[in-house]
């Protein structure tokens, strides 16, 4: 008996060793989070400790600053646009890698996850040469167009492997029940892969939205919130920043959790179709 | 008493899952060289049991010895057991040989006695050759025989095997109840199995443990589990039986309950005249004809499977009787009545 | 209607019919990275090989730019800089994110999802408010500095925190860890229970089995973990140009200096390609384990 109690305890010192070890790792993922929400709150013009008292002052003052409020709106602009050209542009793509017997397939997989691996330093000053041909581009077009090609990879690549696991039996019985193509993209694929669909176009949206170093690279005279956080990262810190990043970070938090969470449901065999 | 390095003896065990007992209070004694199967229905505890043994699941309450000496608390790998998992958990980043040969290595064998044991393991199931395929580029067969050897190679004083036909076949899975059984006549070693295929277990066993819902019901050699069922779980799980409740009525005799009609009994001691006990009878023991002595039942289906025919009927009191006659003998006609007969003999008698 | 014939991955009836669904899927998708990628890179390439006078461009094919490169000592400084801080920053989020991959994946029961998507999580922030956050609390008066000295670990606040190689590594495995952890929970989620219990069964302790059983199989997520964090590691910018202090520079440092304050794009563009040249060198080597880890089989 005791030799089962000694068993347990080990057993249990060796969980409670991960669940420690994990909760540091999380205290230092979340750490950052924690201190600018914090010192959004804070009624210290020069962030830091000790705290000197409970505000949103900073709130009222970010949201009547029309430089951060415009680049707010720009970004939330751009990146609705570049998340939704990747969506269209990744979906039938997807499609036809994950259910068709395509000729140079890696070759295709390669161009499209290209710009993944590719570092962004170096696409930005791909897109700088390229705009130099097209100079009226530069500013919000040419950020749309930057930011749709970085996120069109992956949302490539979420919905190739969320396709390849959708069950060709619904297709083959719509065809078998006399639908064409059409019909059953919209009766069948689509209410099954909205979902994912949904997942993806929030995650490039929450890319786009954030992605700094190409869009200063190409943005000329457009100040996307990146952008105005960066240039004001050059001074000391004001907790004007710290109130907008705090609105960002927790949209962005629960866009990306969303998203995460309707993209790992689906990629489990055991979960509801749809759900 | 010496204890050989087989014995096995399970001592008042039990374990909970969140407040359900997967294993209930069992105790049992399996000597060295035995052949054991653990019968079951899915989810009556079975693998839990074998999990006990090979050092998996610690038992909540109660001692597991091997060889006499407790090993209650050993972590598996200070056992002297091996196991053959239910899915054969064969390593995939390993070849056949490797994964044979696991086992030796972690025993820190020489490299050449290695290889010398796992060309003999691999000959003896009729493997040479397959050495050195990887895990992914073998047949279900060849998959469970390498799940065997890794087992086999170590000596352990006990074999453990989770429903080790399974995932085979029905007629590969015959086969290979051939070969486990001809394996186990040549090592000796202590078999456990466990299935939830009677037939298998009858084939297969020494003895056989009937489980159900934590507990053993019965543990016995096939012969008296098939003949002599002890509970009318028993009974009814292996092989087909007729259950009766009776009411004895004199000597010899007994009245089935709701029903009217006399049976004879045989056997000494029965119980005295007003006591309730329940009759198992094999369907193959019933003979059906038109009249005479016996039980009176309106006919409800005929089955023809090959030589045998099944007949079954419904008695006065609702409840369905089985019986499985050469197509030769007599035929009732759907809907009619017939009688059904045993003698005092089939009768076998459950006490509740 | 043909019949669709049982087993092959056929699902549309006719094969011409097949082909232009499949390009008129494909072709957008495909123009698009072909313009707003490859166009790009190719562009790059070209101008590696011309030549810069009175800040103008001048075509041309001159290996100038490279000899440039291989000669500067300076530039091989960060260069060898880049590589040993990326390597430091993928060892350092392999040993942290291994255990907690290990821990959500075997470990953590029904919190599995929530804990995995709580990890991946801040990597979808803005990397300028991370790094703002760091900031906040790696300066001179600091957040992690004023706690120290509050606590009496130290009397002055430590120099070092920021701008320097350290603050640069926090930051980079701060950002890559997430990206470390998910493929390896990949893989040692694909790790059956039953094959560590079988090496237990046959004698193999705790640690033996983990070194038999558990490493040999996760070792596609190590190694995909690896390169990925290994590759963003050595092309970071803005990570080491607002954490690090501009002391050391590392090499994407130089190729933005090199073209945005030194105006002499054919020599950044160089830099860019043996850069570039690195990371698909890095990539070949490891795609053997790509394609384990992205579920073809070994
Ligand atoms: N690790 C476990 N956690 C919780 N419940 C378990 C666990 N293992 C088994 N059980 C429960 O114990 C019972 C017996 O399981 P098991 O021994 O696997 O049955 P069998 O092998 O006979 O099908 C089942 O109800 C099962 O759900
Ligand atoms: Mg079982």
């Amino acid at each position: 008996m005791s030799a089962t109690a000694l068993k347990f305890r080990q057993a249990s010192a060796g969980s409670a060793a991960f669940i420690a070890y994990s909760a540091l790792i999380y205290l230092f993922l979340y750490l950052p989070i924690v201190v600018i929400v914090l010192f959004a709150f804070d009624a210290k013009p020069v962030p830091g400790l000790p705290l000197a008292g409970f505000t949103t002052g900073w709130f009222a003052q970010a949201s009547a600053d029309p430089v951060l409020v415009g680049a707010l709106l720009t970004s939330t602009k751009l990146a609705f646009f570049s998340a939704a050209l990747a969506t269209a542009l990744a979906m039938p793509a997807a499609m036809v890698l994950a259910w068709f017997p395509t000729r140079f397939k890696s070759l295709i997989l390669c161009l499209v996850l290209g710009p993944v691996v590719l570092p962004q330093l170096v696409l930005g000053l791909g897109f700088v040469s390229l705009l130099r041909g097209a100079p009226n581009l530069v500013g919000e077009p040419a950020i749309v167009l930057a930011h749709t090609t970085m996120t069109a990879s992956y949302a490539t690549m979420v919905l190739y492997s969320r396709l390849l696991g959708f069950r060709r039996s619904y297709i083959e019985a719509a065809m078998n029940l006399g639908a064409n193509e059409l019909t059953v993209f919209r009766e069948v694929i689509l209410p099954l892969t909205l979902p994912a669909l949904i997942a993806v176009f929030l995650l490039a949206f929450t890319d786009a939205f954030g992605e700094f170093i190409v869009a200063w690279f190409v943005a000329g005279f457009t100040k996307t919130l990146p952008i105005v956080i960066w240039t004001s990262l050059r001074q000391v810190i004001s907790p004007k920043v710290n109130a907008i990043s705090t609105i960002i970070i927790l949209a962005s938090l629960a866009l990306s959790v969303l998203a995460q969470l309707w993209v790992i449901r689906q990629a489990r065999p055991s979960a509801r179709v749809g759900a | 008493m010496t204890k050989r390095a087989g014995d096995i003896e399970l001592v008042k065990v039990s374990k909970r899952y969140s407040g359900a007992a997967a294993v209930d209070d069992v105790s049992i004694a399996i000597e060295a060289g035995e052949f054991v199967t653990v019968l079951g229905p899915s989810g009556c505890g079975k693998s839990t049991l074998l999990r006990m043994v090979s050092g998996f699941v610690e038992p909540d309450e109660g001692d597991v010895r091997i060889g006499g000496a407790s090993v209650t608390g050993l972590p598996p790998y200070r056992r002297d057991t091996a196991m053959v998992f239910q899915d054969y958990a064969l390593f995939p980043h390993r070849t056949v040989a490797q994964n044979i040969a696991f086992g030796l290595r972690m025993r820190r064998m020489e490299k050449s006695q290695i290889a010398r044991k796992v060309d003999a393991m691999l000959e003896l199931l009729n493997l040479a050759g397959f050495g050195n395929r990887r895990i992914g580029e073998i047949s279900g067969g060849q998959a469970q025989r390498v799940a065997l050897g890794r087992a086999l190679v170590v000596e352990p004083a006990v074999l453990l095997l989770d429903e080790p036909l399974g995932a085979l076949d029905l007629k590969l899975r015959k086969q290979m109840q051939a070969e486990l059984k001809g394996i186990h006549r040549k090592l000796k070693l202590t078999f456990i199995a466990v299935t939830h295929d009677q037939e298998e277990a009858l084939n297969l066993s020494d003895r056989i443990a009937v489980m159900n819902a934590g507990r053993i019901e019965q543990f016995a050699d096939p012969e008296t589990i098939y003949n002599r069922p002890a509970s009318r779980f028993v009974a009814d799980f292996v092989g087909e039986a007729n259950l009766f409740d009776a009411t004895v009525i004199g000597p010899g005799m007994a009245q089935l309950v709701g029903d009217g009609s006399t049976v004879a009994l045989s056997g000494d001691g029965l119980p005295p005249p007003g006591s309730r006990l329940t009759l198992a009878v094999r369907p193959e023991a019933i003979a059906v004809a038109a009249t005479g002595k016996g039980v009176a039942a309106i006919i409800e289906d005929i089955l023809f499977s090959g030589s045998v025919r099944r007949i079954v009927g419904r008695l006065a009191n609702g409840q369905r009787v089985t019986a499985m006659q050469p197509a030769a003998a007599f035929t009732p006609a759907l809907g009619q009545s017939a009688v059904f007969a045993w003698t005092a003999e089939a009768a076998w008698i459950i006490r509740p | 209607m043909e019949r669709i014939s049982g087993g092959s991955p056929t699902i549309l009836p006719s094969q011409r019919r097949r082909r232009r669904f499949a390009l008129a899927g494909l072709a957008p998708l495909v123009l698009w990275q072909l313009v707003f990628f490859v166009v790009p890179l190719l562009i790059l390439l070209v101008i590696s090989f011309w030549t810069m006078r009175n800040y103008r461009l001048e075509p041309g094919f001159s290996l100038e730019n490279y000899r440039a490169v291989f000669a500067d000592p300076a530039l091989w400084r960060s260069l060898v800089l880049s590589l040993e801080t990326a390597f430091f920053v993928t060892l350092a989020c392999a040993l942290l994110g291994y255990p907690v991959a290990y821990f959500i994946a075997k470990k953590a029961g029904r919190f599995r999802i929530v804990l995995l998507i709580a990890v991946i999580a801040p990597f979808w922030i803005s990397i300028v408010m991370r790094i703002s956050a760091w900031r906040i609390l790696l300066g001179e008066n600091g957040v992690i500095n004023q706690a120290l000295i509050s606590l009496g670990l130290t009397s002055e606040p430590l120099g070092g925190l920021l701008y320097s190689p350290v603050s640069t590594a926090i930051g980079l495995v701060y950002a890559y860890l997430p990206l470390y952890v998910l493929p390896l929970y990949a893989a040692i989620d694909r790790i059956q229970d039953s094959w560590i219990d079988a090496a237990k069964d046959l004698n193999a302790g705790p640690v033996r089995a983990f070194l038999e059983v558990t490493l040999p199989l996760s070792l596609p997520g190590l190694v995909v973990g690896a390169v990925f964090c290994f590759i963003f590691g050595l092309g970071e910018f803005v990570t080491p140009a607002l954490l690090g202090g501009g002391k050391q520079l590392l090499i994407a440092q130089i190729i933005q200096d090199e073209f945005q304050r030194r105006q002499d794009w054919p020599g950044g563009a160089a830099i860019a390609m043996v850069l570039l040249a690195i990371v698909f060198t890095l990539l070949l080597l490891s795609m053997r384990y790509l394609r384990i880890a992205s579920g073809e089989r070994p």
